[in-house]
């Protein structure tokens, strides 16, 4: 009876050292939740769902102060990888949000560019390059077709086009059923 | 004797070609031999060092200026469109120019009707 006492005890005391440990040396840092959430979202740091960039919109997703329809370059597979993720109902996207573009990308209008530098500050990306009186010029690799750079131009000289499909971009559709699993993996890496 | 190395980008971009390159430079270097050891002067021949306009993150800087750990070094091209003529363009159109995004402001002139009509 004593000796079942003692090694009960004796397990409790190295079980609950060992809880300890792990607690202190494998912490967290920062929010898990936050962090796959992040994963899910596009990265074009465009402010259409009303928080400053994609991050802000994990966290408050996170805090659940936000819903998870918000965000209209994702569009519906994100909102439906969120919704997977968080184990929320799928919402149907904002009508705001609800019409999907084509991926597009920013292009400047030489001719009439007056090198104002207004679409350099707006550009969460930093992808556009120029300075005060000299050409401005967006490299095409890192724009994320936001369009945020477009009402500040006061010459009105960018354009949005559409990024056409070649043998260098093209990727293979997602499967309907698999598109869900395959975005749920994405956040697991 | 070892030298401190830091990380920038050199950027040249073209509308129909755009070049980043990351490169490792001395930490006493200029943005003259930044844009040297890129290489990008071989890539592009039009570029003349002597004349050309460079900076960083958008602001103009001379040639000899210190880098920074992270600065991306840019080489600009000229405008092609004069800004006064715009300017001039624009007001014989009737436009108001707006700043930031914003709305006109209201001048109280006879821009403000068109204005009105624009909202």
């Amino acid at each position: 009876m004593l000796i079942a006492v003692f090694v009960i005890s004796l397990l409790a005391l190295a079980f609950g050292l060992l809880l300890g440990y792990s607690a202190i040396h494998f912490r967290v840092e920062g929010d898990p939740i936050a962090d796959n959430i992040d994963a899910l979202l596009p990265q074009t740091q465009c402010g259409q769902c009303g928080y400053p960039g994609c991050r802000p919109y994990a966290e408050a997703i996170a805090a659940e102060e936000a819903e998870i329809n918000l965000c209209p370059p994702g569009g519906e597979t994100t909102m439906i990888a969120l919704a997977d993720l968080l184990g929320r109902d799928p919402v149907p996207l904002d009508a705001e949000s609800s019409t999907e573009k084509p991926k597009e990308l920013a292009v400047i209008r030489e001719a009439e560019c007056i090198g104002c530098t207004l679409c350099i500050q707006a550009c969460p990306v930093d992808c556009i390059i120029g300075a005060a009186k000299q050409m401005h010029t967006v490299i095409a690799d890192q724009c994320t077709g936001c369009a945020l750079c477009l009402p500040p131009c006061p010459v009105e000289c960018i354009d949005m086009v559409p990024i056409k499909q070649h043998i260098g971009n093209w990727k293979w559709p997602l499967p309907a059923a698999d598109a869900q699993l395959a975005t749920g993996r994405m956040a697991e890496v | 004797m070892t030298v401190e190395r830091i990380s920038v980008e050199v950027v040249y971009a073209r509308p129909d070609e755009q070049l980043v390159v990351a490169l490792q430079v001395a930490s006493d270097a200029t943005l003259q031999s930044a844009i040297e050891q890129s290489g990008i002067l071989q890539r592009f021949p039009e570029i003349d060092i002597e004349t050309v306009k460079v900076g960083i993150f958008g602001k103009a800087s001379p040639l000899d200026a210190a880098l920074n750990p992270g600065d991306r070094v840019e080489i600009y091209r000229p405008l092609i469109a004069d800004p006064k003529e715009a300017r001039k363009k624009r007001a014989a159109e009737g436009k108001q120019m707006t700043k930031g995004g914003g709305k006109a402001p209201e001048s109280g002139e006879d821009g403000e009707t068109e204005a009105a009509a624009e909202d």
